[in-house]
C-alpha cells in the first residue's frame, strides 16, 4: 500500500484550488479550454484505472465516450426525458457496454486484448456514422439539455446556463471520479489489480479470479468514459460521431502516458500538458495526431514512467513502480 | 479417504507424453516427495493439478470431489497452494503487500465496501495486513516488511513465496523445487520452515533433487520417469529399488 | 473481397505486435500513387519500389522504436506501435488531407467479364499477387531453416532462444518482412481501393479477426482463415450491407472468441 506522503496532499490541495479559482480570473476562451481538458481528464483516469492499475491496454475507450454523449443524447432528446435521469441511464448504459464488451475482450491477453477494443471502437465509429435514423449520422444530434437547475437548501436554485456553472459542474465529477478511482485503488480490490498489471499468472495461481477483477475494472473504467462523455454531450449541446473516432482515444492514451500511468496525478497532468500546450502555442488542428504521436513515442522509449515519474525518479532514493 | 487422489492421469503435448497413466494418492498430513530424473514429468505434475494444463484424460480428485481440469484460481481456492521453480514474487511490490495480495481470495469486501471505505472493509484491511505479519513472522521475513520483493536474496524471495501462499489457508501444499538456487547454508532453514508447515497441519507434496533432504524428510516418495511412476514408497523401499537406481544412472533425456 | 485475404496473411503469419502495420500500408499506397500519378514511374516498377522502401522503412522504425524498447514490459511495445500509427497517421493527415484520392492506371476502369461474372481487371490482380506471395510465404516457412526458425519464434520465444536461435534478429527479420510486404499489398491494393489516411484500419482489422478466427499460432488457421473471412465479408457486402460488412466480420470475431477461443485450427499457445 503506498502511503499518501504529505506532499502529495499538499499537492492535490493547491492543485483543486487553482482550478476552482482560474476561470475566475482566466477569460472565457481559457475557461472552455479548461473545462474541456477536465472533461478528457476524467476519461483519462477511467482508463489509468485499466490500463496504469490493472495492466490492460485499451484503444477502445473512444467507442464508450460516443457511447456516453449518444446515450444522453438520444435519450433526452428523442425519449423527452429530463437531464438528470437521461444521465444517470446514459451512464450505466455505457457501464452495460462495458460489461459486455469486457466478457469477450479480456478473454484475450497481450495485442489481441488490444486490437479488439480497437476494432470495438471502429465499430462503434462506424454505427456512429452510418446509422443516420437513429444517430443522424454525420450531421450528428443537436439539442442536448444542460442539468436542470438543483433546488438549493437556502432557497432559489442552482443553474447550469453559463460556462463557469457547467465548468465546476464538470470539475465536481472530476474530483469525484478521482477520489472514488482513489479508494478504490488503494483497496484490498485495488491491490488485486496492480497484482494483474505486475503480473496475471501469478496473480491467478494466488487464487485470484482474474476474469472476474479485469471483468470490474473495464466496466467501472467503461462507466466513467461514458459519464464523460455525456458531460462533454451536456456542454457542447451538439455531438458528431468523430467524438467516438479512435484516434481520440489514442489521443487520451497519449495523455495518460505522457503523464504518468499507475499515479492518481498522470492523468491530469499528462492531459493538461498534451491539452493546454497547443493551445498556447496555437498548433494547427491537423498536426495534433502527429505530434501527439511524436512526443508518445520519445516519452515511451525514454521515459515510460511519464512526467510523474520522472518527478519521483528525480526525489526519491527509494525504488517506486513505474 | 486420500486427501488427493490421481487416477490414469495423463497429458499429451503433440507427440510428446509428458505425464502417461499416472496414479498415486496422497493422506491426509502427510509429507510426500516427487523425485525423477528431470523432463519426467515432475512440473507438468504440479501444472495439471493445479489447472495449469487440462489433462488428456485421467481424473484428480481432491477431497472426494472431482477437480480435474478447474482452473487455476479455482484450485487454490479449494485449497491447494502451489509455488513455482521459477520464484514468482510481485518484484515491484513491497513484501508485506505481496502476502497481503496471497490473501486475495478470500477477501469479502467489494467494489463498494472499497469506494464507500465502510468500516467492515477498513477492518477486513487491518485483518489482513495482521496476518500478512504474522506469516511473514512464521517464514523468517518479518524484518522485511517494507522492502520491495525484488530486492530480496532468492532464498528470501522462496520464502517470501511460501508465505504468499500459505496466506489463502491451503490445506495441500506443492512445492516445486523449494531450493531449487539456494545456497548450502540456507537449505537448512528452508528444510526447517517446510517442517513446520508440515507440523501446523498442513499436508505437503514435494519436488526436489536433493536425495538426502528427501530421503530426511519424507513419508513417502513417488518416482517419476518418463512420466510415469516407476517407484513409490518408503524412503527406504525407493532407496533400494532397482528401477530407481537405474533410472538415475540410465540413459539421459535431455530436458 | 479477397483483398482481405492478401492483407491478412501479410499481417498475420509474422506475429510481431505492430499495429501500425495497416498504417504501413497506407503509407506505400500514397507512395505508389505519387510515383505512378506524379512522376509517372510504371506501376509494376512502383509495385517492387514501395516494397522495398517499405522494407527500409521498416528496418528504420525498428531500431528507431521497437529495438530500444524490446525489453520493457510488453505493454510498451504496443505504445510505441501505437505512437508509430499516430504519426504515420497524423503525418498522411496533413500532407494528403482528407479527401480521397483515386489511384489510375491504365486498366482500373478495365472489366473483364466471363461467364456473366464481371471482375475488375485490378483486382484480379490483387488475387493473383495475393496467392503467389501466400503460396511464397507458405513455402517459405515451411520449407526452410529460416523459416522454421521464425515460426518457432513466433509460437515460443523462450524455446526458440534455448534452441540457440537469434531471437532478436529473427523478430527483426520478420518485422522488416512484415513491413516490405505491406508495401507490396499497398501497391498491389492501392488502385482497387480508395486512398485515405485512415484506409489502413480496416484491413487490420479483418486481417485480425481472421487470425483469431483461423486460430492462434497455426500459420495454416491463418490463411484458412483470411480466405474464408474474405469470402464472408465479399457476401456481406453485397447481401447485407457494404457499410457494415466490417462490423459482420468484427462479430464473428468475437463469437469465436465466446464459444471456441481456440480458432478453427488454433494450438494452444504455451504461456510461460
Amino acid at each position: 500500500m503506498k502511503k499518501v506522503l504529505s506532499p502529495m496532499r499538499i499537492g492535490w490541495s493547491l492543485a483543486l484550488v487553482l482550478a476552482i479559482v482560474l476561470p475566475l480570473v482566466v477569460g472565457e476562451y481559457m475557461t472552455s479550454i479548461l473545462l474541456l481538458i477536465a472533461i478528457w481528464s476524467i476519461v483519462a483516469v477511467s482508463l489509468n484505472l485499466l490500463y496504469g492499475y490493472t495492466g490492460q491496454l485499451s484503444l477502445g475507450h473512444s467507442a464508450f465516450f460516443g457511447i456516453g454523449a449518444y446515450a444522453l443524447g438520444l435519450i433526452a432528446v428523442k425519449l423527452h426525458i429530463g437531464f438528470w435521469p437521461a444521465f444517470f441511464a446514459a451512464t450505466a448504459i455505457t457501464g452495460l457496454f462495458g460489461f459486455l464488451v469486457g466478457i469477450p475482450a479480456l478473454k484475450l491477453r497481450g495485442p489481441y486484448f488490444v486490437l479488439v477494443t480497437l476494432g470495438f471502437a471502429a465499430i462503434v465509429g462506424v454505427i456512429l456514422l452510418a446509422w443516420v435514423d437513429f444517430t443522424g449520422g454525420a450531421n450528428g444530434l443537436a439539442g442536448m439539455p444542460r442539468p436542470n437547475p438543483l433546488p438549493l437548501p437556502s432557497g432559489g436554485s442552482l443553474r447550469f446556463d453559463s460556462l463557469l456553472s457547467m465548468y465546476y459542474f464538470v470539475l465536481f465529477f472530476l474530483v469525484a471520479i478521482s477520489l472514488i478511482c482513489h479508494r478504490l485503488v488503494h483497496s484490498l480490490i485495488g491491490q488485486t489489480f496492480i497484482a494483474i498489471s505486475h503480473d496475471e499468472n501469478l496473480a491467478e495461481a494466488l487464487g485470484i479470479n482474474t476474469m472476474r477483477q479485469k471483468l470490474i475494472s473495464f466496466t467501472i473504467s467503461a462507466l466513467f468514459s461514458g459519464m464523460a462523455g455525456a458531460l462533454y454531450a451536456s456542454y457542447n449541446v451538439v455531438i458528431s460521431p468523430d467524438l467516438a473516432h479512435f484516434a481520440r482515444g489514442m489521443d487520451v492514451l497519449a495523455c495518460l502516458i505522457v503523464g504518468g500511468a499507475g499515479t492518481m496525478a498522470g492523468p491530469v497532468i499528462g492531459t493538461f500538458v498534451m491539452m493546454a500546450i497547443p493551445e498556447a502555442l496555437q498548433i494547427v488542428p491537423s498536426l495534433k495526431t502527429f505530434i501527439n504521436g511524436v512526443i508518445l513515442l520519445l516519452f515511451i522509449v525514454f521515459l515510460p514512467a511519464g512526467i510523474t515519474g520522472g518527478f519521483k525518479a528525480l526525489f526519491s532514493k527509494r525504488d517506486i513502480q513505474g | 479417504m486420500a486427501l488427493l487422489e490421481v487416477s490414469s492421469l495423463s497429458k499429451l503435448f503433440g507427440g510428446l507424453m509428458a505425464v502417461s497413466s499416472l496414479s498415486f494418492s496422497v493422506e491426509q498430513g502427510q509429507l510426500v516427495s516427487i523425485i525423477g530424473p528431470n523432463g519426467a514429468g515432475k512440473t507438468t505434475l504440479f501444472n495439471l493439478l493445479t489447472g495449469v494444463y487440462k489433462p488428456t484424460s485421467g481424473r484428480v480428485l481432491f477431497e472426494g470431489k472431482d477437480i480435474t481440469g478447474c482452473k487455476p484460481f479455482q484450485s487454490a481456492r479449494i485449497g491447494i497452494g502451489r509455488t513455482f521453480q521459477r520464484t514468482m514474487v510481485f518484484a515491484r511490490e513491497t513484501v508485506l503487500d505481496n502476502v497481503m495480495i496471497g490473501q486475495a481470495l478470500h477477501v469479502k469486501n467489494g467494489v463498494w465496501g472499497a469506494i464507500a471505505r465502510s468500516a467492515a472493509a477498513r477492518r477486513e484491511e487491518i485483518k489482513v495486513r495482521e496476518k500478512a505479519r504474522s506469516l511473514l513472522d512464521f517464514v523468517g521475513l518479518a524484518h522485511t516488511e517494507e522492502r520491495q520483493a525484488g530486492t530480496l536474496t532468492e532464498e528470501a524471495q522462496k520464502r517470501l513465496s511460501i508465505a504468499m501462499v500459505l496466506a489463502a489457508d491451503p490445506k495441500l501444499l506443492l512445492l516445486d523445487e523449494p531450493t531449487g538456487g539456494v545456497n548450502l547454508e540456507e537449505i537448512g532453514g528452508l528444510i526447517e520452515l517446510v517442517q513446520k508447515i508440515r507440523q501446523s497441519g498442513i499436508t505437503v507434496c514435494l519436488i526436489e533433487h536433493k536425495m538426502r533432504m528427501v530421503m530426511s524428510m519424507s513419508d513417502h516418495i513417488i518416482v517419476l520417469n518418463y512420466g510415469t511412476n516407476i517407484a513409490e514408497g518408503t524412503p527406504a523401499e525407493v532407496a533400494g529399488n532397482s528401477e530407481v537406481i537405474k533410472a538415475y544412472l540410465g540413459a539421459r533425456r535431455v530436458a | 473481397m479477397l483483398l482481405a485475404s492478401g492483407l491478412t496473411i501479410i499481417f498475420g503469419i509474422l506475429n510481431v505486435p505492430n499495429f501500425a502495420q495497416g498504417h504501413l500500408y497506407m503509407v506505400a499506397a500514397y507512395l505508389g500513387f505519387y510515383m505512378v500519378m506524379s512522376y509517372a514511374v510504371n506501376y509494376w516498377l512502383a509495385l517492387v519500389l514501395a516494397t522495398f522502401a517499405l522494407g527500409i522503412l521498416g528496418v528504420v522504425v525498428y531500431f528507431l522504436v521497437f529495438y530500444p524498447i524490446r525489453n520493457a514490459p510488453e505493454v510498451n511495445l504496443f505504445v510505441g506501435a501505437m505512437a508509430l500509427l499516430m504519426i504515420l497517421e497524423g503525418g498522411a493527415l496533413y500532407l494528403f488531407g482528407t479527401e480521397t484520392k483515386w489511384f489510375l492506371i491504365p486498366w482500373t476502369r478495365g472489366v473483364l467479364s466471363f461467364g456473366g461474372l464481371s471482375l475488375q481487371v485490378q483486382r484480379l490482380i490483387v488475387i493473383a499477387g495475393t496467392v503467389v506471395v501466400m503460396t511464397a510465404l507458405w513455402l517459405f516457412i515451411k520449407k526452410t531453416s529460416l523459416g522454421a526458425a521464425l515460426e518457432a519464434t513466433a509460437q515460443h520465444r523462450e524455446g526458440a532462444l534455448l534452441c540457440g536461435i537469434k531471437v532478436s534478429r529473427i523478430s527483426a527479420m520478420a518485422f522488416v518482412v512484415g513491413t516490405a510486404l505491406a508495401g507490396f499489398a499497398g501497391v498491389l491494393i492501392g488502385p482497387a481501393v480508395l486512398l485515405m489516411p485512415t484506409m489502413g484500419m480496416g484491413p487490420l482489422l479483418v486481417a485480425f479477426s481472421a487470425i483469431i478466427f483461423g486460430g492462434l499460432g497455426s500459420i495454416a488457421g491463418a490463411m484458412l482463415g483470411a480466405v474464408l473471412l474474405g469470402v464472408i465479408e465479399s457476401l456481406a457486402s453485397g447481401y447485407i450491407s457494404a457499410t457494415y460488412s466490417l462490423t459482420f466480420v468484427f462479430g464473428i470475431m468475437i463469437v469465436t472468441l465466446l464459444f471456441r477461443p481456440k480458432g478453427l485450427l488454433g494450438k494452444e499457445v504455451w504461456r510461460p
